[in-house]
């Protein structure tokens, strides 16, 4: 995509009727464009004024509800105390990372994990800097290419696996968001499914849920699929499979 | 509340000071861990988060649930809460927006939702949904503007918004282009965001 073709999506952005992986490369986007950013604000706040009019009584017990969560649910920090703004070589590192980090975040879907994630992606972004940087390259190059198919399917247990796969590139964008992490001597392996065969195709770390993954070589394959494995990965899948992505 | 109406409150009951009202304000307390201020802020965003999210859900259990995560979200994250990039109702109905969004599509997979809309743009009456949406808009001002919009930059935006639609759904909806949908989108938002006369300054 190009930044004309990515800028338009911004009605659609606000509107949240974008896809995890267009919401990631339009946020990348204005990230590299401020005056984007004055565009983005105004809408949303347009947009936000369309919930003026569902005016509507919640039930009664949804305030003892909340107000019970609340009491044991732990707050954020003010973002002064995360924000990457000195340690980094330059500003293009910062906007990476932090792009690496929304992506990863969004590619996850929401709630706890995923400000778990992106709170531990921030404390840690000195180390993944270099790392975040080149694999967002990768990632972006793979997500703009004019050929670009998007596929997705649920995962058993809840959640979502998104592979986005470009035949130029030869090589496809995987985003898992599983709903529950595994255990943590456990880990979700992505496998090439063609015909009979499964090839491995990459292992997410121990215990993780989400997570955003390049698989070269995947387009051309029948389909991708997901499995539970001990920590490490296996040489061949174990049943069952917890999602297959259709590549076909 | 105005100032006249201050002034005739009895002194027995302006001798305490009035509470912040202003749900920026309020937002600001929260980030301090303030329950109290939160209680407040419930009051003053909970019937239209609760009202939005049940009207993109449609159901009102689920609605009462993805509230519930919204409300917390709301006191977990106050401190994220950037003034320059908007209001704090903005905010808050943004999070609300996009966590209603995100359970109608985990709901059913893209795939069968495009189908299932696809089966039914043959019949959907598209003015019973405008209706609606004109029928229960309260707010004269967002009436009044929502009218100035084209039919199809009305209906892109309402069927998102209000119906948690992505674009691409939209367009199959309309049966319109993907790129017109888009643009729709946009430029139906830019002609709500010049009559309502929405700024954000940083």
């Amino acid at each position: 995509m190009t930044p004309t073709d990515v800028h338009s999506l911004v009605g659609a952005y606000v509107l949240d009727a974008v896809d995890d992986l267009e919401r990631a490369a339009f946020e990348r986007h204005v990230g590299e464009c401020p005056s984007c950013r004055t565009e983005l604000d105004e809408l949303r706040e347009t947009s936000a004024r369309m919930a003026d009019s569902t005016w509507s009584v919640p039930p009664p017990q949804l305030k003892s509800s909340v107000m019970a969560a609340v009491g044991r649910t732990r707050q954020l920090p003010p973002p002064e105390t995360i924000k990457p703004e000195r340690k980094l070589r330059g500003s293009r590192t910062q906007r990476w990372t932090l792009a690496a980090a929304a992506a990863v975040v969004l590619a996850a879907g929401t709630g706890t994990t995923v400000f778990a994630i992106q709170d531990q992606r921030v404390r840690d972004q000195s180390a993944i800097a270099s790392a975040a940087e080149l694999r967002q390259e990768r990632i972006q190059s793979i997500l703009a290419s004019p050929d670009l198919v998007v596929r997705t399917s649920p995962m058993r247990g809840g959640g979502k696996v998104t592979v986005a796969s470009s035949a130029t590139r030869n090589a496809s964008v995987v985003a898992l968001g599983a709903d529950s992490a595994p255990q943590s001597d456990q880990a979700f392996q992505l496998w090439s499914l063609r015909g009979d065969t499964a090839t491995d195709a990459g292992v997410l770390a121990a215990g993780e849920g989400s997570a955003v993954q390049v698989v070269d070589g995947l387009p051309g394959n029948d389909g991708l699929g997901v499995t539970l494995e001990p920590a490490g990965g296996s040489k061949v899948p174990t049943a069952p499979l917890f999602a297959k992505v259709s590549l076909t | 509340m105005t100032d006249h109406g201050t002034a005739r409150r009895p002194d027995h009951l302006s001798a305490v000071p009035a509470p912040p009202t202003d749900v920026g304000d309020l937002l600001r307390a929260v980030a301090r861990g303030d329950e109290a201020a939160f209680t407040k802020l419930y009051d003053l965003v909970a019937p239209r988060v609760y009202g939005l999210i049940r009207r993109v859900l449609r159901d009102p259990a689920q609605a009462e649930e993805v509230a519930q995560e919204v409300l917390v979200e709301v006191w977990r994250t106050a401190a994220r809460f950037d003034a320059a990039r908007g209001s704090a109702t903005a905010w808050v109905f943004t999070i609300a927006h996009r966590r209603a969004v995100d359970r109608v599509r985990s709901e059913q997979s893209a795939a069968d939702r495009t189908l299932k809309v696809g089966a039914a743009s043959v019949d959907t009456p598209y003015d019973e949904v405008a209706d609606e949406v004109s029928g229960r808009l309260e707010r004269q001002q967002v009436r009044r503007c929502m009218d100035d919009l084209t039919e199809l930059q009305r209906q892109a935006v309402t069927l998102a918004y209000y119906q948690g639609h992505s674009y691409r759904e939209v367009a199959e909806l309309l049966n319109a282009p993907l790129p017109t949908v888009k643009t729709r989108m946009r430029d139906g938002l830019i002609r709500l965001r010049d009559c309502l006369g929405v700024e954000v300054t940083a």
